[in-house]
């Protein structure tokens, strides 16, 4: 398909290593959609990204935006400031005006009138009514995405032929017609931008990466699960974990595997149940109103010690709360959420990596320990894309416990699916077994699976089932510390605050303050003699959650007994630490050698 | 092949005895479970009874095969991941009706819908026999006080178009019991879909509805010219009972439409027993890093 394209004017330019970008908008505004195809490119480049998609809880309407942050370096978050925005309405501005970097420049979409005087600062604003221009040549308003792509191409110095290729690919399986009125809206972008963009404030080098991945947490979680050997997953539509059926859907039947969408998460938790006692390695996933609904369900299966993998991606509650938004206030919920006791594990990634890899492994704990695991991501780590090196799939192992065949049980005189053991795990026959029959119950049990309420039986079966928690510790994923070792001060965090504590290091580095940081990834149980180990010889230590009860602040607390050093930052407004924001309370309360034991930000 | 009534080498649990009171409808129900699984040869190994909560969910206790106990309501979903995990199992789902028409009605509906090949026995009596008494969804208007109109699950199940085996029985006669029971373990055993059997199964203790039940019972199964095999014909037929003050039995209703596993599975092998660990996936999963943008 021949397309006539202008030469980009002379763009006096300056080399920079990295740039974040926002677009702005209603939602169905086509603000993803951007962030989508800048991120092709910017991979095509060699860059590392990060992009994270600020949504409303409804199809239509509603602001909504969308970061990408590229960089030749490695990057972690979406960064401090906003270097270049797309706007389509005045709200997009307003919303992030001091996020915004002092020399921003703005593509604003004036069809509705002109950007106000007042929010022009110093920033360089391009204004062309976007909307108007894709209605008047397109007779379509929603073209205007694809005219601020090719002005923000401009601006951004790549070569015209990329933004063509770029929009080829994206439209290609979706008709001819779509793609040429694309095309037709990306000249309409790059004609203006030959009229009207005579300098540009940047141009990106191009990055040594080959090779990367862009993944999101659930995206890497869901194949980590299909590579470790799930076959069994069943879920209810729930922001912001759907995405994980969403992605195994098409995949897992290929390998002989289901995807099932139940009629509520008390369905889904016991049909995974039902496929976990029967064999199968199974997985769910929710968020905190479906973890609700399924925490009896998860009690049922540690009484019955089923092994069985959810996971839990929290998003702002309690109740429906900002189901698009970021929060870590589930902790207590997943740790100790339960009537009665049960042994569960819970791990938790920070990264789209250790999605991978914790979801995988995370099965083989379940069969293991033949119990819950819990893995808990947070919406940030769930729906945000970073650049990572391809997922290591010949790194994943499968150890299915003590599962039973026939042959094994042939050689037992006599079958007891609870039988009392040394490492209080027993062996486990599976259905269609012979000689394996046996009952599984939530009733307290005799060794058989059998009704006992014996005193004696319901101490031994109660450790039997207990100790497995303190057994799994030499399993479970310790702590990743990273940072000098003669640092006095320490982070500690978990999920998705990960990349903004990795970033506020360096920040906090250049203003003379080292730190260490310890990345926990269980957390439960807590390995106090990793963390004890991290603590040693540090002055203060902050924990950096998204929550307001600084629940793992509290946790790490019952377990080290330190209430001297520990100070709890906690933010709850529903988005994600900015590195600055974690840098600035650290120095502010090493500053003021305040004794405050928590440090709320905004508030 | 290993039936339930016949194992030999004791290797494994043996039963508990019923926890019922004497003259309970469950024992009629349990003698018709044994007697099934064994005259059609069902394998012990190859059995999962799944039970619910209640008097009646404690009957996978009583039989010598694989047994799995679930949460107050949730048996259907249990049983229903145990049959896509593996389904050649026979799997029966068994349970009272404040625990499949009160506590779980919402996966009675959708699992009535699903049309997984599973066996789903409720021993229907009408109260909570083992919290003392309390009405459950099928108690008579005034039974403890209820003021609430009883569930019909029979007509709930002959409304929803994708159900293929509905059948009542009482256990007050034991011949026409097992003939339903054997009938609903082959249908589903055979691929069919949900063989749904509802059990009038009176609580002595609670609610002694023997004398009534037994004046009310309509053998549609004896009814000549009686189209089973017709939904508007058996929807009519069983209203008409209903307002004469009768209680149709019998296999009530026999369908046609593909089963959940026929609609779910991509494989004849179950995932269950599935070599999760071969090598040969290797390639594949790695074919799958490209779906990663």
């Amino acid at each position: 398909m021949a397309t006539q394209l202008e030469q980009a004017p002379n763009i006096k330019t300056e080399l920079r290593n990295q740039i974040s970008i926002m677009i702005g908008g209603q939602g169905g505004d086509g603000t993803l959609t951007v962030v989508n195809l800048l991120g092709r490119i910017f991979r095509d480049y060699g860059l590392n990204v990060y992009d994270a998609r600020n949504v409303l809880s409804r199809i239509r309407g509603g602001h909504a935006d969308g970061v990408i942050r590229a960089s030749c370096d490695e990057i972690y978050s979406t960064g401090d400031e906003i270097d270049t925005l797309v706007a389509f309405d005045e709200e997009a501005v307003t919303l992030v005006l001091n996020d915004l970097a002092p020399d921003a420049t703005i593509i604003f979409d004036s069809s509705k009138g002109p950007l106000a005087q007042g929010l022009h600062r110093a920033f360089t604003v391009y204004e062309a009514p976007l909307g108007n221009m894709a209605a008047s040549a397109l007779r379509r308003n929603i073209f205007k995405n694809t005219i601020a792509f090719a002005i923000l191409g401009r601006i951004l110095g790549f070569e015209d032929e990329v933004l063509v290729q770029v929009l080829k690919a994206r439209y290609a399986r979706r008709g001819q017609e779509a793609l040429e009125s694309n095309l037709k809206a990306l000249n309409i972008g790059l004609d203006y931008a030959t009229k009207s963009i005579h300098s540009s404030p940047y141009k990106l080098k191009r990055g040594t990466n080959s090779g990367k991945i862009l993944s999101t947490g659930n995206e890497a979680t869901a194949f980590g699960f299909l590579v470790g050997g799930g076959r069994f997953f069943v879920g209810y539509p729930i922001t912001p974990a759907t995405d994980i059926m969403e992605w195994l859907a098409p995949r897992l039947p290929k390998f002989g595997g289901v995807v099932k969408q139940a009629e509520d998460e008390l369905a889904v938790i016991n049909m995974g149940i039902g496929a976990a006692y029967a064999g199968a390695r199974v997985m769910v996933a929710t968020s905190g109103p479906g973890q609700s609904l399924m925490t009896e369900g998860v009690g049922h299966a540690g009484e019955s010690e089923v092994p069985i993998v959810v996971v839990e991606c929290q998003r702002v509650g309690p109740s429906t709360g900002e189901p698009t938004r970021n929060e870590q206030s589930d902790i207590n919920h997943i740790v100790y959420g339960s009537h009665g006791e049960f042994p569960r594990l819970v791990v938790a990634p920070g990264t789209a990596s250790e999605c991978f890899k914790m979801s995988a492994d995370a099965l083989n704990l379940a069969e293991k320990y033949q119990l819950p695991v819990f893995i808990l991501l947070d919406q940030a780590l769930c729906q945000n894309s970073e650049s990572v090196q391809p997922f290591d799939i010949k790194a994943v192992t499968i150890d299915r416990g003590k599962l039973l065949s026939e042959e094994s049980i042939s050689k037992i005189p006599l079958y007891k699916r609870y039988q009392y053991s040394e490492d209080g795990i027993s062996p486990r026959s599976i259905p269609s077994l012979e000689g394996g029959q046996s009952q599984v119950t939530g009733n307290e049990h005799n060794e058989f699976g059998l009704v006992s309420v014996d005193k004696s039986n319901r101490l031994r079966m109660m450790s039997k089932r207990m100790k497995k928690v303190e057994l799994a510790k030499s399993d479970l994923p310790r702590g990743n510390n990273f940072g000098p070792r003669d640092a006095k001060i320490g982070v500690i965090g978990i999920g998705s605050t990960y990349g903004p504590i990795i970033e506020s290091m360096a920040q906090l580095q250049e203003r003379g303050t080292k730190v260490r940081f310890h990345q926990l990834r269980t957390v439960f149980p807590l390995l106090e003699d990793d963390l004890k180990e991290f603590m040693q010889g540090l002055e203060g230590i902050f924990v950096v959650e998204n929550n307001y009860q600084g629940q793992l602040a509290r946790m790490i607390k019952s377990v080290t007994a330190d209430n001297e050093r520990i100070v709890n930052i906690t933010k709850f407004d529903g988005t994600s630490f900015k590195p600055i924001e974690i840098t600035n309370a650290i120095s502010s309360v090493l500053s003021k050698s305040s004794d405050a034991a928590s440090f709320k930000l905004g508030v | 092949m290993q039936s339930v009534q016949q194992a030999p080498a004791r290797r494994i649990y043996t039963p508990s005895a019923p926890i019922w009171c004497p003259g309970c409808g469950d024992f009629g129900v349990l003698a018709s479970l044994k007697k099934s699984l064994s005259d059609l040869g069902i394998a012990s190994k190859d059995t999962v009874i799944v039970g619910g909560i209640g008097c009646s969910g404690s009957i996978h206790n009583n039989l010598e095969c694989y047994g799995i106990h679930s949460l107050h309501g949730r048996l259907l979903p249990t049983a229903v991941g145990v049959k896509l995990a593996n389904p050649k199992l026979t799997v029966i789902a068994a349970g009272g009706d404040g625990d499949g028409y009160a506590i779980g009605v919402g996966h009675f509906i959708h699992t009535l819908k699903r049309n997984p090949s599973i066996v789903y026995i409720v021993m229907q009596n009408g109260t909570y026999g083992l919290t003392k008494g309390q009405p459950s969804p099928t108690a008579a208007l005034g039974y403890e006080g209820n003021k609430d109109i009883p569930f019909d699950a029979v007509q709930t199940a002959l409304s929803i178009f994708s159900t293929t085996f509905i059948a009542r029985g009482f256990s007050g006669n034991q011949t026409q019991l097992t003939e339903l029971l054997k009938g609903a373990l082959n249908h589903a055993n055979s691929n069919k879909g949900l063989g749904f059997l509802e059990v009038l199964s009176p609580c002595v203790t609670y609610n002694d509805t023997y004398k009534q039940w037994r004046e009310q019972v309509y053998n549609l199964d004896a009814e000549k010219g009686y189209d089973r095999t017709s939904r508007p014909a058996a929807l009519t037929r069983t209203m008409q009972l209903l307002d004469e003050g009768k209680i149709p039995t019998g296999l009530i209703y026999e369908g046609t439409t593909p089963s959940l596993e026929a609609n779910t599975l991509t494989q004849t092998e179950p995932i269950a027993l599935q070599d999760i660990t071969s090598p040969s996936n290797i390639p594949r999963y790695e074919e799958l890093l490209k779906d990663f943008r």
